[in-house]
């Protein structure tokens, strides 16, 4: 195996000016840390497995807790502003529990992944992986834990089977968190890159996503909105994306709107994180 | 064949005081554009390696040597990739096996035997490969039982020695050492000194960076002398150990 730095050319073992010239370009060489990070799966599938493990290493119940405290807020919640909101529970509750389901997925890979490179701080500066790798380590982890989560689901399904069905629509769950991850590792990028640089980001995103949980509808439903407001909505990003989760966990067709506006904010988060990561790649590691 | 090139390469560290890392003064210099808060907002550097140019081929054993801070550790960062030139060309043809200190990076609550396969993976084995050599790592550190238990019910002794079994567990082919000797009782140097010999026999580069001159005279045939991140001699051993003693 030949490890090849910066200025290196793979092919040859001499070292004159004009090899030199040939050196592979920044875009290239984030182009093979993300070809590199993505082979290396069963590192970050490992480690992303491990950090859920050792969260409750010494818990009697283990990751069982996840799915224990998601049911306990998400019922607790969907019984209190299903009578706060007086809304049918037939409909409500379903509608809550899934929207948390999806919600919770996206923030935490939005708050997880702007610290996914100081948190592995020790590693990045010990050994060479690809700095791809990290992110996939982190948006891996949020997903195992969102199949915990997931199980909350199983007692609406059969108590509501009314509302939440499960049909053909539900395997658009699968392209859903395929296309979450993906964007999970374009942003997840760009933000574990600013929030190496700038360590206020951190709590930035957090506050921001607080007052996101409230501007997108997950507690209160967009058909409370007037007819003429609904557009607020769907020019909501968390909208689109909480959507392509809930949609299918209740067995409906998510609208096509959803999938205007997720594939526009798909191709904005390549773009950008092309450019940054082409850019500022080399500089992660000093930032730490 | 191994070879390693650096061609006028600086590494240069921005170092961010509380104020320039916060975001709050990035959006005040744009919010006010003055020349004021600007120039509170230029960052330090430090020129940790300062235009280092050097070639090291196949059958090099070279002691890395040098005061404190004088780029010693970064140098072997680079060399191991980690950190990239800030400016100037490195070429690296061969397999790098770093072993620098792993105890920072060992996770507590998992187990000796955990740390083992974990550590393995990150370094690229395959899980036949990590299979057959566990036996070998528990063997070099001598821990026995221990290893099953919590890394943190460890004392800091048995820590090192699972650290350095560990990092020891690899192909050499150009070798880079962090100062990671010496550590441990009388029997686990001893033990660990074999290994390193058996390791430094095998490797085609070794890049060692120690200030026991015994280690230096005893295993290198070449040291390299660094001070202020610039080099400042690179060749015979005896020569270099006399510049730096005179001069400290």
């Amino acid at each position: 195996m030949t490890i090849e730095s910066v200025a290196a050319d793979p092919s040859s073992p001499f070292i004159n000016d004009s090899v030199r010239s040939r050196q592979p370009s920044h875009q290239q060489l984030a182009m093979s840390d993300l070809r590199d990070g993505f082979k290396k799966w069963t590192v970050w599938f490992m480690l992303a497995y491990q950090d859920v493990k050792l969260r409750y290493r010494r818990s009697v119940l283990g990751p069982f807790w996840i799915t224990l405290s998601m049911a306990i807020t998400v019922y607790s919640m969907g019984y209190l502003y299903g009578h706060l909101f007086h809304s049918n529970l037939q409909v409500y509750f379903p509608f809550l529990v899934a929207g948390m389901l999806a919600w919770s997925l996206i923030s935490s890979q939005f708050s997880d992944l702007t610290e996914a490179f100081t948190q592995s701080e020790s590693l990045v500066k010990q050994i060479k992986l690809p700095y791809s790798l990290y992110i996939h380590r982190v948006a891996m982890r949020n997903v195992i834990i969102f199949f915990h989560n997931i199980i909350v689901m199983l007692p609406i399904l059969a108590i509501y089977h009314e509302v939440a069905k499960v049909n053909f629509y539900t395997l658009m769950l699968i392209p859903g968190l395929l296309v979450i991850y993906i964007n999970s590792i374009s942003y997840g990028l760009i933000l574990g890159m600013l929030g190496a640089r700038y360590r206020d980001i951190v709590q930035i995103v957090r506050s921001l996503i607080q007052v996101a949980f409230f501007l997108t509808p997950i507690m209160w439903n967009p058909v409370l909105l007037p007819e003429e407001d609904r557009f607020i909505v769907l020019l909501n990003p968390f909208y689109s994306f909480v959507e392509l989760i809930r949609a299918p966990l209740l067995g409906a067709q998510p609208e096509w709107t959803t999938f205007g506006m997720v594939a526009l904010i798909t191709s904005m988060g390549l773009f950008l994180c092309m450019k940054m990561f082409s850019k500022y790649r080399a500089r992660i590691v000093y930032w730490l | 064949m191994a070879i390693i090139d650096l061609h006028s390469v600086s590494v240069a560290f921005p170092i961010y005081n509380l104020n320039s890392r916060s975001f709050k003064k990035c959006f005040l210099r744009l919010a006010t554009g003055g020349r004021v808060v600007e120039d509170a907002n230029k960052h330090v550097m430090v020129n940790a390696l300062n235009h280092i140019s050097l070639r090291f081929e196949h059958g090099d054993r070279i002691g890395l040597i040098g005061h404190n801070g004088s780029g010693k550790s970064t140098l072997l960062r680079l060399l191991a990739t980690i950190y990239e030139p800030t400016s100037g060309h490195m070429t690296i043809n061969g397999n790098i096996s770093p072993m620098l200190d792993l105890t920072p990076g060992m996770e507590t609550e998992l187990t000796g035997y955990e740390n083992i396969v974990i550590r393995s993976r990150l370094q690229g084995f395959t899980l036949q490969e990590i299979k057959n050599q566990t036996e070998e790592i528990a063997e070099l550190t001598g821990l026995g039982d221990y290893l099953s238990m919590p890394v943190r019910t460890y004392s800091s002794g048995m820590m090192v020695r699972l650290a350095f079994a560990i990092s020891a567990s690899i192909k050499p082919d150009i070798l880079l050492i962090d100062e990671i000797f010496g550590a441990g009782d009388a029997d686990f140097i001893e033990k660990a000194r074999q290994k390193m010999i058996s390791l430094l026999n095998q490797s085609s580069i070794v890049v060692l960076a120690t200030h026991s001159d015994e280690l230096i005279t005893e295993f290198c045939n070449k040291a390299l002398l660094l001070e202020a991140g610039q080099i400042k001699y690179f060749g015979d051993t005896k020569k270099a150990l006399d510049i730096y003693h005179n001069k400290g």
